[in-house]
């Protein structure tokens, strides 16, 4: 049995009600941020919090609640909110809980920061930038040590502990040059230890350069259907998006999803495969349970262009009579493929480097449209100047079907590991 | 409600101290599963220290006499840690004390979950019911509720109960298989039963939204291109939040926004006047009225474009006192353990004089963009707004629905173009404004007609 206390308690109330099933989830996190304005440390910040997540299943119905205080009273008034919500609840026969698995603990990273060391990295990295990028201006920005420990037990003897330490760092930058100012962009990424300069970590440096470079953009003047040379930054999103419409619970229950039936089959270019891998070595910020009560497990989504994996949980699975997910999603890998980026970018005759997209939610069948921001017009096989006021339109299931070449070269973020792509036929207007 | 003043005594800086419970509530329906039935409560206290230009934060969800001492320790030690090692010379606004308390909880008898339960089963029955070829739906309640209790080494102080209920449906058909979705939102501030009776009285709305699905999903997709438009309130209220707005809060503003270089100078048609408005709204209160801020500050309206002229930017105590001027009460905290940032209350351009239908005439061939989905903004003013619900304007009358497409461009830019504004004003109050933390916000307007670059095909 589970060595938390607060756990153990609020097992023996739910016992106590004689309740079919029920899941309990305590994570505890303690949170070290420095937070940085104007290029200027403000803020050191420490919070600690505690969540505890009660779920419970009877007679085919189930009910949540969710609170922050762990003492005799909050647990009893939380048994019985969580009664009092099953009560009105529906019955739903796909309602579960994970079945007996061996107890298990995880562990990852240290328990508490190095606040020194902290400080001294973030000093660093704003005095290089100030000395060797003048013209940017760190707009907001933070180093962050996370450590949770995530306590998960079921009626069904399941009983994971998951204690992970992590430092994460995010900036928000923007160059300006007298009026002039370029685009803002952003770099996020995560981290085991503070071994590594920040402004060498993932596409930091790179993102930099060029924002200085967009101080002064052209607009593309005419429309044309072209390549999309597409960074490792924007590739992580647009990889999480393409699994929320076409791959999650809510898509597939929702039956919105165009990959409901497309297991087994081919779904983009054989050039492409997908992973998720939450225990993989390469992605320092991964996690080893789902929150339906599973140890997380590798997964491949898509292998050489075929859907191997939809990312249902328990009740999604069962709710589609469909195969549930070995793990939730997230920590998304790209297979590196064998071209370097500079013989991508020759390969482009007309087309644009795509480093992030501003744009709405796309329909469920793939359709996008938005802002190419911090991106380039690229013509002859070279990069010719950055863009501003330029849209592109286009779908993104053509566009993994359309793939012509990925990079061998990957860049890890932490909990992404994204090379660069190249695909066509999106169509990208100027004014 | 917890008495702070005992813990005065152990202000020895600078200091906010803040306790605070957020509580939510979800009810969802996805195609008649329920896929959402939970309540979530967060609860504790945090306190904030200003020392030597550097800034102390700490919090703890447990809220004890020794917990509360123990925050206002740590985010002392936390500002000492950062001022012993870096020499600022930040100031703040430190502005008069300023007490206010309000409730904006109902007054009513509180309903049952069952209640509850069977006014979102009822919605989706009618949908059911009413439309044979709706092949997805999804039907929600959310709640919200916030709830702060403020004191500062000035003497502020601050009770507040604020709650917001929103119902959400969402449609889906197909059309040669491809599923085509449309979503409305009902509600606002307020606990339900300030809001709700009858889950009949929103089935006008529903019919509304199920006529907008089918022309969109028998529309075409937008042409590419700057375009002369209307935009409908919806999307005036985004433009005013996301394009300006966020240019000119003051953190942003030196953080390298282009409107640092506006102040004073036209930047806009003069028909644009543009405010943020503390708590209300022509003697109503506003989606998310603010009194007093979380640093303490007695919340005004901020005026940021009057009659097309760039006037003020929006502030915190930290960022007033860099511009030299006064905060009015835009620093603003989501969650207990969240530090206040600048950010918007209830941003809104006011009405003007035309009709919409006189707007929508005078177009010979655009668009009247009705609905948005989300929009973000750069420090560039640029702007792009997804739009889910539009039409095509050929020869000054609506023909066509149009696509999901997204609308861009540079704000102050599409501000120029504006020729006509409606005499109307709608508040939408279902905001939720992500910029570290994420906040609720009200944003709102009239119809605007202007050139904007729309995205398609």
């Amino acid at each position: 049995m589970t060595k938390n206390k607060v756990v153990n308690k609020m097992m023996k109330l739910l016992a106590k009600e004689n309740l079919e099933k029920y899941q309990i989830i305590i994570n505890n996190s303690k949170k070290t941020e420095m937070v940085v304005e104007r290029g200027e440390i403000s803020l050191l910040r420490t919070t600690s919090d505690t969540n505890l997540r009660i779920t419970a299943i009877n007679e085919n119905k189930k009910a949540s609640v969710n609170i922050n205080k762990v003492d005799d009273s909050s647990l009893e008034e939380a048994t019985k909110n969580v009664l009092e919500l099953l009560e009105t609840s529906e019955v739903d026969d796909a309602y579960d809980i994970s079945p007996f698995q061996e107890a298990r603990q995880f562990e990852s990273g240290s328990k508490e920061p190095n606040k020194e060391d902290m400080y001294k990295l973030i000093t660093r990295f704003i005095g290089a930038v100030k000395l060797e990028y003048p013209k940017l201006n760190i707009s907001e920005s933070a180093l962050t040590f996370n450590y949770t420990e995530v306590n998960l037990v079921n009626s069904n003897g399941v009983d994971y502990l998951q204690t992970k330490g992590i430092y994460s760092f995010y900036v928000v930058f923007t160059a300006k040059d007298g009026d002039n100012i370029s685009s803002m962009n952003f770099v996020a990424f995560s981290m085991n230890d503070l071994e590594k300069d920040l402004l060498d970590t993932a596409t930091l440096r790179r993102l930099i350069k060029e924002n200085i470079e967009q101080l002064e953009t052209k607009p593309i003047t005419e429309k044309f259907a072209g390549d999309v040379l597409i960074t490792p930054d924007y590739l992580a999103e647009l990889i999480a998006t393409f699994a929320g419409i076409g791959l999650s619970d809510g898509a597939l229950i929702a039956g919105t999803s165009v990959l409901k039936d497309s297991i087994g089959k081919e779904i983009a270019s054989p050039k492409l495969t997908i992973r998720s891998n939450p225990r993989s070595k390469h992605i320092c910020d991964g996690y080893s349970i789902t929150s339906d009560g599973f140890e997380a497990k590798n997964l491949t989504i898509v292998e050489n262009g075929v859907l191997k994996n939809h990312l249902l949980g328990l009740y999604g699975a069962k709710k589609t009579a469909k195969k549930r997910a070995e793990n939730s999603g997230d920590a998304y890998v790209v297979d590196p493929g064998g071209v370097s980026y500079k013989d991508m970018v020759k390969k482009v005759k007309k087309g644009i480097l795509l480093s992030r997209f501003s744009g709405g939610n796309p329909s469920p069948n793939g359709d996008f449209s938005g802002i190419a921001k911090n991106s380039y017009y690229i013509e002859d096989g070279k990069v010719q100047y950055p863009i501003s006021e330029t849209m592109i339109a286009g779908n993104i299931y053509d566009m993994l079907k359309n793939i012509k070449e990925i990079s061998k070269e990957q860049v890890n973020f932490g909990n992404a590991l994204m090379p660069w792509l190249l695909t066509t036929g999106v169509t990208i207007s100027g004014k | 409600m917890i008495q702070l003043s005992k813990f005065s005594k152990h202000f020895t800086n600078y200091t906010e101290l803040r306790v605070q419970e957020n509580q939510s509530m979800n009810i969802t329906f996805l195609n008649g599963n329920l896929v959402g039935n939970e309540k979530k409560y967060t609860s504790g206290v945090s306190s904030r220290v200003f020392l030597n230009g550097s800034w102390g934060f700490a919090s703890n969800p447990e809220m004890n006499d020794v917990n509360i001492i123990d925050t206002i320790k740590f985010a002392n030690e936390n500002a000492e840690f950062l001022s012993g090692r870096q020499s600022k010379n930040n100031k703040i606004y430190e502005g008069a004390a300023f007490s206010h308390s309000h409730n904006l909880g109902t007054k009513k008898n509180r309903i049952s979950q069952k209640e509850l339960m069977d006014f979102v089963k009822g919605i989706d029955a009618y949908i059911v019911k009413k439309f044979a070829d709706v092949t997805s739906r999804t039907v929600g309640l959310n709640f919200l509720g916030m709830e702060k209790t403020l004191l500062t080494s000035v003497g502020s102080n601050r009770y507040s109960l604020w709650p917001r209920t929103m119902i959400f449906v969402k449609l889906g058909v197909e059309e040669n298989g491809e599923p085509i979705n449309a979503y409305e939102i009902f509600g606002g501030r307020g606990h339900f039963e300030d809001l709700f009776t009858n889950p009949s009285d929103l089935f006008e709305d529903i019919d509304k939204l199920y006529e907008h699905l089918k022309n969109k999903s028998k529309g075409v997709y937008a042409s590419a291109g700057e375009k002369e438009v209307i935009l409908d309130a919806d999307l005036a209220g985004i433009l005013a939040h996301e394009a300006i707005g966020h240019t000119t809060e003051a953190d942003i503003v030196l953080g390298g926004s282009i409107a640092a270089n506006y102040v004073n100078k036209e930047v806009s048609s003069h028909l644009i006047t543009l405010t943020d408005y503390a708590h209300s709204y022509k003697g109503n209160l506003c989606p998310t009225p603010i009194f007093v801020d979380d640093e303490g500050t007695k919340a005004e309206d901020v005026v940021i474009i009057k009659d097309g002229v760039l006037k003020e930017f929006m502030h915190n105590k930290e960022t007033a006192a860099t511009f030299k001027t006064i905060a009015k009460g835009n620093a603003r905290a989501y969650q207990y353990f969240d530090e206040p940032l600048v950010r918007m209350r209830n941003t809104a351009i006011e009405p003007g004089k035309s009709k919409l239908r006189d707007m929508i005439a005078s177009i010979e061939d655009g668009y009247y963009f009705m609905k948005t989905g989300n929009g973000q903004a750069d420090s560039t003013s640029e702007f792009m707004f997804a739009v889910t619900i539009g039409y095509e304007i050929k020869n000054g009358k609506l023909a066509r629905g149009i696509r999901d497409t997204t609308i861009a461009g540079l704000a102050f830019d599409v501000l120029k173009s504006v020729t006509m504004v409606s005499d109307d004003m709608v508040w939408g109050s279902w905001g939720m404004c992500g910029k570290k933390q994420m906040i609720p916000v009200g944003m709102g307007g009239p119809a605007i007609k202007c050139r904007i670059n729309v995205g398609g095909k």
